[in-house]
């Protein structure tokens, strides 16, 4: 079996691709100008942080670099491309022959490319109604080699994909729009236009099978173009397929040639790769370390920074929590080794611990080391000292909180880790 | 000759010159139909040369049709780089929108509702397709011409109408703001009387804009050369007449420059390569015109897919719909390598080959190969035959070469022009041989309206 995706990804701009207006959500047609709707006079003008994106995810991707990219028509009518051409890219896209791995296997990138999008459809019952805010969004297309051969493998790459792409500040769970191309025989299949990463694994699975399923009946596979209907979970066919698509390319030649070689792409992060090199000294597997990192690079800084070598999930957790709470955007180190230490210890990092470490009185580390005992004798000498409290507790227990809050306070201790011994004490007087 | 702006600029005027010269440029524009559109407010002036532009070049506010049925009520809300910059300079005033063949398909400015007549015999054709900036700068004595040329619009009708054309080098002028032809060939360009005006008018409205990224020339030079070359290719096409007056002209031009022939055998090819790489922009330029978004909207939403897009096409006239069927034919992908990827190449050895040859010295030639036809024969000729009179301005369009046409002789009473070819960014030498081959040959005018 060949699986290939043509997989389509909104870029992180400000601006559109090929003019200045805002990539803001907005009331419908208001982020438009002549250059987005197509105006006859107007022209496109790169948007250079939309190159340099798509630079970087070709970099990520192990792609030779087109350093001098260019542009090309793909002429076809439909009311959401008021040009009536998409400006895209083919032959000097700005990567190719690149390639992607996933745990033990390498899949073929053939083409990054940068595109426009066009603007959005909306049915409104009888009326169909145009959009123009979406039209010019920037998007990379990244087309695949059909290297993939099981939906174990498709899930892979999607995943390592995903984690690729999160690292380069763009997030593509609900915004991924692919193309999947399957064929289980020697008969390609197309199925378009599937939104989203879940439905995407869902469009699969359903093609393989129903393929399969056609194969055992004896029948022909048909070459054609599906869809994949979301709500009923089947692909259905679209049209049959006797020859490719006719665009008419030419060279885009209201856009010069770009020389990108004075940009920097973005360092790429492999998560997974990191993941089994932490893997190997630590208690923790590979798997474990991939779910915790592949889309979270706190996790994975922090992970990297201090290699916790036992219960790293919940010191990670409890850090990511205290970064939360806190108003620090990274914890100073030594403020990391406590909370390694809290852990370990067995307790909880909670949003008063986080409290007390801001005010400079980490006393709930003195509290670990102080040890039962300890605490008993002090919270005894608070009683001993104030007979009132008490007999207000005896009449309404619920002023134990003020005990607590007082000894809590003059001890710098967290009432939480007070509580307990508050009450077991209290039963005595 | 002078500067016809400084001498303007610098002279008394009456009161009433305004509004005197829109009252005799409409009364004129009535037989020759230069203008689209006369701007009236331009009577409200105050010591500012009129400047017009070609109908494809969008003005904010002012219906630009590109002498197309498909773009009528067209009325951009934004104004062309050029014409920001022309409106910004105080020395010029806008006074109108001139005609053209539709979206710039024509040599002779015939293919168009209204077309525009020659100046000086309007039994003649005005040339195309700047038709309308040639023929209203040979009406008007003190008016700049913006115009374009795609390959030898502008050329074409200033040698026919005895005026300086001149097309500068591709990107040095911001196409934003042009109807699009074919983009990597249009180039926006200048016509006046005078090659000193057309020099003031390129400072004016040339060099770097955002708005056009292929916009990218702006070191322009000014290296004067010493020899002239007469491409063997080329000149073989003159018929017997433009034959002999152009030998004429080269021999007054030899008492000063070295007269060499040269063989490019490339150009042999140039009228085809371009008619190819124009035809396939061409029609992606005039896909959105569809009646979805953009051309005329008065066919039944409901209409089936193809009821619709028939209608909504049907309002191109005959060479547009030629242009758009052959260049699609040319793109797809059977035949792409065979026409559209072998004329890119045609096009790189062009543009290599005489670049060569424009180092060492400029390229000069007839305008047009045949003396000015008369409507009435142009109205017989096979779109081929139109297509090959374009023979010697296609060659510096497809190369993006800067290159002038000045009138050097009067025939039967018509002019007759000689183009000149220089090296990329070259464009002020270009402009300055004009201005030097002004100061022995005076310019003969048959209209001279608002003169002083």
């Amino acid at each position: 079996m060949k699986i290939g995706l043509e997989v389509h990804v909104a870029l992180p701009t400000k601006s559109k691709l090929f003019c200045s207006c805002s990539m803001d959500d907005a009331e419908p047609n208001t982020n438009i100008c002549p250059i987005c709707t197509g105006f006859p006079g107007s022209k496109p003008m790169l948007n250079s942080a939309a190159a340099e994106s798509g630079f970087s995810i070709a970099n990520a991707l192990h792609c030779k670099i087109n350093r001098n990219m260019s542009f090309v028509r793909k002429v076809y009518f439909y009311p959401d491309l008021p040009k009536c051409y998409q400006i895209t890219q083919m032959g000097g896209a700005v990567g190719s022959e690149g390639y992607l791995d996933i745990q033990g296997k390498r899949i073929g990138i053939r083409r990054v490319q940068i595109e426009e999008d066009p603007a959005q459809i909306v049915r409104d019952g009888m009326l169909t109604l145009l959009d123009f805010n979406r039209s010019g969004t920037p998007l990379v297309e990244i087309v695949t080699e059909p290297d993939i051969t099981d939906e174990g493998e498709l899930r892979s790459f999607i995943a390592n994909l995903r984690s690729i792409l999160y690292y380069l500040g763009v997030d593509i769970n609900r915004e991924i729009k692919a193309d999947l191309n399957i064929s289980i025989s020697d008969v390609r299949v197309e199925v378009k236009n599937v939104t989203g990463i879940k439905s995407l694994i869902e469009a699969a699975r359903y093609e393989i099978a129903r393929q399969h399923r056609v194969l055992e009946e004896g029948k022909a596979i048909a070459k054609e173009t599906r869809g994949y209907n979301e709500k009923r979970r089947i692909t259905e066919s679209l049209r049959e397929k006797e020859t490719d698509e006719e665009y008419g390319y030419v060279y885009e030649p209201d856009l010069t040639v770009f020389d990108i070689s004075g940009m920097k792409p973005a360092e790429p992060v492999y998560a997974n790769e990191i993941a089994e090199q932490l893997a190997e000294d630590s208690d923790v597997n590979a798997k474990t370390i991939r779910e915790m990192t592949m889309l979270d690079r706190h996790a994975l800084e922090l992970i990297v920074r201090f290699r916790p070598k036992y219960k790293m999930r919940s010191i990670i957790h409890a850090i990511q929590r205290f970064k939360k709470y806190g108003k620090a955007e990274v914890p100073p180190p030594q403020v990391i080794e406590k909370l390694i230490r809290l852990v370990e210890d067995g307790k909880e990092v909670t949003k008063e611990t986080v409290a007390s470490f801001e005010e400079g009185k980490d006393v709930s580390i003195e509290y670990a080391k102080l040890g039962a005992v300890q605490l008993d004798k002090l919270i005894k000498r608070f009683l001993d000292e104030n007979p009132r409290m008490v007999a207000e507790y005896k009449k309404r227990s619920k002023t134990i909180n003020l005990i607590i809050g007082r000894i809590a306070k003059e001890n710098g201790l967290h009432p939480k880790e007070v509580a307990g011994r508050v009450t077991r004490l209290l039963a005595g007087y | 000759m002078a500067s016809h702006i400084k001498e303007f600029l610098g002279a008394e005027k009456p009161g009433d010159y305004y509004s005197a010269l829109v009252e005799q440029l409409k009364k004129a524009n009535g037989e020759y139909h230069a203008f689209n559109q006369i701007d009236g407010s331009v009577a409200d002036a105050n010591n500012a040369v009129p400047f017009s532009s070609k109908a494809n070049i969008c003005v904010k506010g002012f219906e630009t049709t590109a002498g197309s049925k498909m773009l009528q009520g067209y009325v951009p809300p934004f104004n062309a780089t050029v014409i920001e910059r022309m409106l910004g300079d105080d020395r010029f005033t806008f006074i109108g929108e001139t005609g053209m063949d539709e979206f710039g398909f024509g040599t002779f400015g015939t293919n168009t509702e209204v077309p525009a007549k020659n100046a000086f015999d309007s039994g003649y054709a005005a040339g195309g397709s700047s038709s309308g900036a040639a023929v209203a700068t040979a009406l008007l004595k003190y008016h700049v011409a913006l115009s374009e040329s795609t390959g030898g619009s502008i050329s074409t009708p200033a040698a026919l109408n005895g005026v300086v054309g001149f097309t500068p080098t591709y990107g040095s002028v911001s196409r934003y703001g042009l109807i699009d032809y074919a983009s990597s060939l249009d180039k926006i360009g200048v016509m006046a009387r005078s090659g000193e005006d057309i020099r003031i008018v390129f400072d004016a409205v040339r060099g770097r804009d955002d708005y056009d990224t292929t916009c990218a020339v702006q070191d322009i030079r000014d290296e004067k050369k010493k020899k002239l070359f007469v491409i063997e290719e080329l000149n073989q096409y003159s018929d017997k007449r433009i034959h002999s007056h152009f030998e004429r002209l080269l021999d007054t031009l030899g008492e000063k420059y070295e007269i060499a022939t040269k063989s490019i055998g490339v150009l042999g090819s140039a009228v085809e390569s371009y008619y190819i790489i124009a035809m396939a922009e061409a029609s992606t330029n005039l896909a959105k015109y569809n009646g979805y978004k953009y051309g005329l909207q008065h066919i039944e939403p409901n209409a089936r897919y193809n009821e619709f897009f028939t209608e909504a096409r049907a309002n191109f006239g005959v060479e547009a719909k030629r242009r758009i069927i052959l260049g699609t034919f040319i793109r797809s992908e059977s035949v792409k390598s065979r026409y559209y990827t072998k004329a890119l190449s045609v096009r790189s050895m062009i543009i290599k080959e005489m670049g060569k040859v424009l180092k060492e010295g400029f390229i000069i030639s007839p305008t047009l190969p045949v003396t000015t036809p008369r409507v009435s024969d142009v109205k017989k000729l096979t779109p081929v035959q139109e297509y090959a009179m374009d023979i010697f301005t296609v060659p510096p369009s497809l190369g993006g070469f800067p290159h002038i046409t000045f009138p050097y002789q009067y025939t039967d009473g018509m002019p007759i022009g000689a183009q000149l070819v220089g090296g990329q960014a070259n464009d002020y030498a270009v402009i300055d041989f004009a201005t030097e081959w002004e100061s022995e040959f005076d310019y003969k005018y048959k209209h001279n309206i608002g003169s002083l």
